[in-house]
């Protein structure tokens, strides 16, 4: 077993796990975070997506060891106490959701996206989020959801 | 037969609890539900709940599948809130001696004209509610009390939402089942000796052909599974017998054929497709001494709990099964295999136990939609009407996996059968349905046969109208006396700009249209034949016909998704396997539409009359768009594709 100090949403947290347990188990299992999800376990679909420094990271494909000590943000992380970001008033707002099991990836992915480029076109929107997957086929409001809290920050 | 007190409650704080054995997909019933009962009980829609498919609080229910929920359950749901308000209005009539037509309701009140009002949950305090539900009671709709109700998508975007393995049960193991490579493969031997020595194992259970692993962790359970050594034998599954329906078997087919003026004979063909759910299958058991406890994402609750105490060997009432949040699954969860996995491992060790299927599991060893062949010859008459059509369809059964011979014809109607006779005037028809076994596992699967049926007859008719020389839309139009009907083509093709479309430079679109289950629907494809070549579907119009809406987002938010799903059957979707073996391990194998392949833009348009009774809006989009997207590529491109999905090789003339 090997002990660690995460950062996760802004609180410090010590795991304890074998060494190379990816970090969506550590999420899910250890800290009890379940908006991340297990999708497919391989980095294919997106629903693990978590932000780490910042960037869209795969979870479920993350070794812990690669992430100690570095900010982790997971989706239950994206609000301020009641205060919704202005992309997750955004998904509601335009329905960007039907089972909602993709939602927090993306949001994860997008969170990132507006981070770097605040006024992304529709294709950059697409070709940033291409590789979370939706079964549901909400693609086309998930990009208008983007871009309306695109608009919200300008 | 149904009940208020079985359907409708009243608390003390004034919230209405509704019940339905029906469950939540993703494709929006609880929201539609609470508009439908705040609607009938004119109180705001925030203090509806809506309680889903718990078999310890609803009555029986078949099963959520055929966009039925709210034609059905809904009205039953509107009804037995109309009925409460009758009630209520009658109680305070009583106590205050005044007449029913004196009173009015408001905002959860009872109220005199005098100013005397007395709160619904008042009213249903002194007795609970109770009464048969009449059959023809009056839905007064209220306007203005039904608005949005966020907290759905509130507990999405906050990750609070909990979906079936996100659940908790105290004292929980996790499992993991070794599926077969092949479908009823036989388990010839287990060497469990590396597996039961990974840390945190509790059990490895072995039972015939069924074997599966209990551990403390999910990721214990996933190592200790790997770990089992095992030899898998041929399958014990017996061929069953073919089975075949003559849905019409007019005389006089030859001699229409003869007279004909323009004939198509071409042959239309669909592949397995996966249902594959974003999120794998699972569930979790709590078997104990008396019976069992399931969370289960199942869209057949009741059936779920008849086939676990089948398992116990418990009477049915012994077993509690509770819907829990199920990703997008399109039919996948009529089946409950994953819960009676969970129940096998949970006797055995005497735990509750969750089990969560690998994305390999899900796409090697979940049921998947029929192939379906249509052989199909038609022909017109100089005017361009249908003097014949004729049909040879050869598919696999959908949700029976016994004796076909034993199928009964109304299961074939409902099922391989659905949406194999033309929506149109066909003088003579001969179209028969042959179901052969399958070798994979079958499934239900957004709209059973109906999209892979429509693919074939609204390919078909754009063919004989290429030969005729006839537009598409005219061809349609004068095959059909369906007011309805002929409401949605002239819609689609007035908001898509039908006369004056683009053409040439490898952009073309297509026309095609469905009755599925008394929703009309008709669309336009838009699609360009990009270099590669592939095909892009840049646009979709959809023109549709539910009768009265229930919830105008929620519906739009299905079509949209049903014609992403469509567009995905068509240009990627293919289950591959080698006799049984499914080839399928990963996304990478098994591509679904992503962000770059879904239309730009859809456009969804109703033709609610506000009077009829509502139908269903979750599937019928998904079957008519397969045919729009061939009937565009062939009109961008002059190239008939008859299969799916589109392959380059076809898109290059060569065939394939």
């Amino acid at each position: 077993m090997t002990r660690l100090a995460l950062s996760v949403n802004g609180v410090e947290r010590a795991v304890d796990v074998p060494a190379g347990t990816t970090l969506l188990d550590v999420l899910r299992d250890e800290l009890g975070l379940v908006g991340a999800k297990r999708g497919c376990g391989e980095g294919h679909c997106g629903a693990c997506c978590v932000l780490v420094e910042g960037r869209s990271t795969r979870s479920c494909v993350t070794r812990i060891e690669e992430v100690a000590a570095r900010p982790i943000v997971t989706v239950e992380g994206l609000a301020t106490g009641d205060l919704l970001s202005a992309l997750q008033e955004a998904f509601i707002a335009e329905g960007a959701m039907q089972c909602g099991y993709c939602t927090p990836g993306l949001l994860i992915a997008a969170t990132a996206l507006l981070a770097r480029a605040p006024d992304p076109t529709d294709d950059e929107i697409r070709a940033t989020l291409d590789g979370n997957l939706c079964r549901c086929g909400v693609y086309g409001r998930v990009v208008r959801a983007v871009r309306r809290a695109a608009g919200g920050a300008r | 037969m149904s009940r208020l007190e079985d359907r409708l409650r009243i608390e003390p704080d004034g919230t209405i609890v509704a019940y339905s054995g029906k469950v939540e997909l993703g494709q929006g019933i609880r929201v539609a539900f609470a508009r439908l009962v705040a609607s009938a009980l004119q109180v705001p829609i925030a203090r509806v709940r809506i309680e889903l498919g718990d078999t310890a609080t609803a009555p029986w229910d078949m099963g959520t599948f055929g966009s039925l929920s709210v034609r059905t359950d809904g009205a039953l749901l509107a009804r037995a809130a109309a009925f409460a308000r009758r009630c209520l209005v009658e109680r305070a009539a009583q106590r205050w001696g005044s007449t029913t037509e004196a009173l009015v309701t408001t905002d959860g009140f009872v109220q005199a004209p005098d100013g005397r009002r007395q709160s619904y949950a008042e009213l249903a305090g002194a007795a609970p509610l109770v009464g048969e539900i009449p059959g023809d009671i009056a839905i007064v709709r209220a306007v203005g009390v039904v608005e949005a109700a966020p907290d759905e998508r509130r507990a999405i975007v906050t990750g609070a939402a909990r979906f079936i393995a996100d659940l908790q049960v105290p004292g929980m193991l996790h499992g993991r089942v070794l599926h077969p490579p092949v479908h009823g493969a036989r388990l010839l031997s287990v060497d469990d000796s590396a597996s039961r020595a990974v840390s945190g194992v509790v059990a490895v259970v072995h039972d015939q052909d069924f074997v599966g692993v209990v551990a403390q962790r999910t990721a214990q359970a996933r190592a200790a599974i790997d770990a089992l050594v095992v030899e898998w034998g041929a399958s014990s599954t017996t061929a069953a017998t073919e089975r075949r329906l003559a849905l019409r078997d007019d005389p006089g087919i030859a001699e229409a054929t003869a007279g004909a003026t323009v004939i198509v004979d071409a042959a239309y063909e669909l592949p397995h497709v996966a249902n594959a759910p974003l999120g794998p299958s699972a569930a979790i058991a709590d078997v104990h001494a008396e019976g069992a406890v399931i969370h289960a994402a199942t869209q057949r609750p009741f059936g779920v709990r008849d086939d676990v105490a089948r398992l116990l060997g418990v009477p049915p009432p012994r077993v509690r099964v509770i819907a829990a949040r199920a990703a997008g699954s399109f039919g996948r969860n009529n089946n409950g295999d994953v819960a009676l996995e969970a129940a096998r491992l949970s006797r055995a060790v005497g735990r509750p136990v969750l089990i969560e299927w690998s994305r390999a599991d899900e796409l090697r060893a979940a049921p998947n939609r029929p192939r379906l062949a249509a052989h199909i010859r038609a022909g017109l008459d100089p005017g361009g009407r249908i003097v014949v059509w004729s049909s040879d369809i050869v598919t696999n059964p959908h949700v029976y996996f016994g004796d076909l011979a034993q199928l009964p014809d109304q299961l074939v109607a409902m099922t391989c059968a659905r949406n194999a006779v033309p929506s149109y005037r066909l003088p003579a028809a001969h179209i028969a349905v042959t179901i052969t076994p399958a070798v994979i596992r079958t499934a239900a699967l957004r709209s059973l046969s109906a999209a892979p049926n429509v693919f074939a007859i609204e390919s078909a008719i754009d063919e004989l109208a290429a030969r005729a020389g006839l537009d598409p839309l005219a061809m349609r139009l004068r095959n059909t006396d369906d007011p309805r009907l002929v409401r949605v083509l002239e819609r689609v093709a007035e908001r898509s700009g039908w006369a004056q479309q683009p053409r040439g430079a490898g952009v073309g679109r297509g026309l095609a249209c469905a009755i599925y289950n008394d929703t009309y629907v008709a669309q336009v494809a838009e699609v360009e034949v990009e270099s590669g070549p592939h095909v892009h579907v840049r646009r979709a119009w959809c023109a549709l016909d539910c009768g009265t809406l229930i919830d105008p987002d929620g519906a739009r938010n299905q079509i949209e998704g049903s014609i992403v799903h469509a567009t995905s059957w068509a240009l990627v979707e293919q289950l591959r396997h080698d006799a049984g073996r499914v080839l399928a391990r990963s996304w990478d194998d098994y591509p679904i539409a992503r962000f770059h392949d879904a239309p730009t833009a859809i456009d969804v348009v109703f033709t609610d009359d506000g009077v009829t009774a509502p139908t269903g809006v979750g599937e019928p989009a998904a079957v008519p768009f397969g045919a729009a997207i061939a009937n565009a590529v062939a009109a961008a491109c002059g190239i008939r594709v008859r299969t799916q999905p589109i392959t380059a090789q076809q898109l290059r003339g060569s065939g394939g």
